[in-house]
């Protein structure tokens, strides 16, 4: 499903060269749970964005499917983050001034769906995360953390994308919520057959992925 | 929930930053408005005197101020040579002339008055009435006891044409008993204002003497001016045969067959006729006249441009502060699968929006204003205009811009500078659109820049923490 290979991103910082991404290679499956871990600063972050198109390598191949997305460009990028992937942030990220549902409904609008269908679905997604009917109107303002991450997680499956990034899904979250983010993650893996790539610095929740990649100073170190 | 109404419900996600940029975007555009109006109804005000005045160029004896003046009379050989040159249509000649007691059986209509009895004698050494300084406080060095009494001539005018305006001191003569006379011919014939035929008990075929000859009324006119019916017109020829003024001419109207040749043609005649006669054009002294109006819209013009770009500078500052604050979120729009083109439709309703909210505030805001502010304009330019050439008496007309002579110019002067400061302003449906389109403007180069911004942020915006 993902293949990443020799992917390297490097920054120029006041006449320095930093290598964020150092020559990482991995694999993950079709619908594998799997996380990276790695100390603040390790490159955890910019690997994700790389996968998931918000930035482009340095050099390197990332390859989902049949396309490199590492030689896609601008149209086609915006094709990619619109349909084959879903992004979940640390901090949710969702519009503030949007319902919970209107927020769902965004990347179906983005990708052409029609109102009433993209409507149909989320309300469809927001049930499966749990989110009910008069929490789907209200604006994130008005919810708790642990709502707006499965929020977050609903609008990262409205597309149905075959592969979802999540950085740091419980980093803002208490363990209580955590856990339970946690859990609709790996059940969504399981259920929609979907990949799951998780950035975490929580060595707990990664140990309950199915693969676990360490990234020291931008260098993958092992596998579990 | 699409695009259009994400860009409409952004536009007040702070309502208190929107109804701010909103008010100050209104009275920017309010003032564009205004602006325009102003623009408007002065350029229709200037077209409007512009074709009052005709196309008619006054000729009079150099010197020659009605009888205040001094020089020499021109003669009908001399405007004969004037009347040679290009694009004249018509010319109008007149003799002006006094009948007093001792040449006439007349009897004025007109009273002296306090400044017929200071102006109106000659010399003399008697004590003449002072003007009053304020009717209220008069006292009896006011109205000092003259010695002298005047009695105001009747005034007659020989002219070899009464179509026009001329002969009747440029206000328009209505027949109102009898019917006008033959200007070209010879006899003694007249006609009589209305105010002198009822001080005279003139009437149709009735007669009086002037010049020792017997003169017959052939027709009683209202001009609806004092003096214009106070006065008697006759045959041009007549007058000068009678006064023993034979070719003499005091005033000539000339008329042109258009606008665009006016100015040549007043050049020509006074070239033909040299230092012998002031030859002034009814355009030049329009163009004198609207001089306060002129300036006026230049400076509608300057405001409108400072009220625009004033506009333009807010709504992009705003959206620049708008977009700046928004990184973040754009990158996730971006994150999700939202394009460039996408992200700044939004961003343009949104500015629309707040646009569209200023219009429709700034609007009656101009609608309110557009009167009021063309009125100031007008009467401050007018009056800094009367100042600087010295404070001509009759409203805005530069003391420059008197005619030396010819009475339908004089008056024209005198009634057009009055009415200047008559301007209405309105907003019309084609200031309204102009507004809309000067809106969308301010719409389009505030959105221009925040746009490029929006272009440039990339979507690992979204990766950044709080």
């Amino acid at each position: 499903m993902l293949d990443v290979q020799n992917l390297i991103k490097t920054f120029r910082t006041e006449g320095d060269t930093v290598t964020a991404v150092d020559n990482v290679s991995f694999t993950v499956a079709g619908g594998e749970f799997a996380s990276i871990v790695g100390k603040s600063g390790s490159g955890k972050s910019t690997l994700l964005a790389l996968l998931g198109a918000l930035d482009t390598p340095t050099s390197g191949h990332i390859i989902i499917g049949d396309d490199d997305i590492a030689q896609l460009r601008d149209r086609a990028l915006i094709e990619y983050r619109r349909s084959r992937i879903g992004f979940v942030f640390q901090s949710y990220n969702l519009v503030p001034n949007l319902s919970a549902l209107e927020n769902v409904m965004l990347p179906m609008e983005y990708a052409g769906l029609n109102p009433t269908e993209r409507r149909k679905r989320a309300k469809k997604l927001l049930d499966q995360v749990g989110i009910s009917d008069d929490k789907q109107v209200r604006k994130p303002g008005r919810m708790s953390g642990g709502e707006q991450q499965r929020v977050s997680i609903a609008r990262a499956l409205a597309n149905k994308p075959k592969l979802i990034l999540a950085d740091e899904p419980t980093g803002n979250l208490d363990s209580e919520n955590g856990k339970m983010v946690f859990d609709l993650l790996h059940k969504l893996a399981k259920s929609e057959h979907t990949t799951i790539l998780v950035v975490t610095h929580d060595l707990d929740i990664a140990g309950r992925t199915d693969r676990t990649f360490r990234l020291v100073d931008g260098k993958l170190q092992k596998k579990k | 929930m699409n695009l259009f109404s994400r860009g409409v419900r952004n536009a007040f996600r702070n309502t208190i930053r929107t109804s701010s940029i909103v008010i100050i975007l209104a009275l920017s555009i309010g003032l564009t408005i205004a602006m325009l109006a102003a623009r408007q109804a002065v350029t229709d005000k200037i077209a409007s005197v512009k074709s009052s005045v005709g196309t008619t160029i006054s000729i009079s004896p150099a010197g020659f101020r009605g009888f205040e003046g001094g020089g020499t009379a021109l003669t009908s050989a001399q405007l004969a040579k004037a009347a040679a040159t290009a694009h004249i249509t018509k010319v109008t000649q007149m003799l002006n002339d006094r009948l007093s007691a001792n040449n006439t059986s007349l009897q004025s209509a007109i009273e002296a008055g306090v400044l017929g009895q200071r102006f109106g004698s000659s010399s003399g050494t008697d004590t003449v009435p002072q003007l009053p300084a304020d009717t209220n406080t008069s006292s009896s060095t006011d109205t000092t006891v003259t010695t002298r009494s005047f009695t105001p001539p009747v005034t007659v005018t020989g002219a070899n044409d009464l179509t026009g305006t001329a002969a009747f001191g440029g206000s328009t003569a209505k027949i109102t008993s009898g019917s006008s006379i033959d200007a070209s011919s010879n006899e003694d014939i007249a006609l009589v204002g209305k105010a002198l035929a009822a001080k005279n008990n003139l009437s149709v075929g009735s007669t009086f003497t002037a010049y020792g000859a017997t003169i017959t009324v052939k027709g009683i006119f209202d001009t609806g001016t004092t003096v214009g019916n106070g006065g008697v017109i006759v045959p041009l020829a007549t007058l000068q045969r009678l006064s023993s003024q034979a070719g003499s001419v005091t005033s000539a109207v000339v008329t042109v067959d258009s606008l665009d040749n006016l100015s040549s043609t007043t050049t020509a005649i006074k070239t033909a006729l040299g230092s012998a006669a002031d030859v002034t054009n009814s355009q030049d002294l329009a163009d004198q006249t609207v001089q306060p109006l002129e300036s006026v819209k230049n400076i509608s013009l300057f405001s409108l441009v400072g009220a625009l770009v004033a506009g333009a500078v807010i709504i992009l500052l705003t959206m620049m502060m708008i977009v700046r604050e928004r990184r973040r979120e754009i990158g996730v729009m971006k994150a999700i699968g939202a394009s460039n083109v996408t992200i700044m439709a939004q961003f343009i309703v949104e500015a629309l929006t707040l646009t569209v909210l200023g219009l429709i505030l700034g609007t009656l805001v101009g609608v309110a204003a557009a009167s009021p502010v063309t009125k100031t304009l007008v009467t401050n330019s007018s009056s800094s205009q009367t100042q600087s050439f010295g404070g001509a008496p009759g409203g805005s007309l530069p003391s420059t811009a008197r005619p030396a002579g010819g009475p339908g110019l004089r008056t024209f002067g005198h009634a057009n500078s009055q009415t200047l400061g008559n301007i209405t302003a309105s907003v019309g449906g084609g200031t309204l659109a102009l507004g809309v389109v000067a809106a969308l403007c301010i719409a389009i180069i505030g959105s221009a820049v925040p746009s490029f911004l929006i272009s440039k942020i990339k979507p690992a915006e979204a990766m950044r923490s709080e």
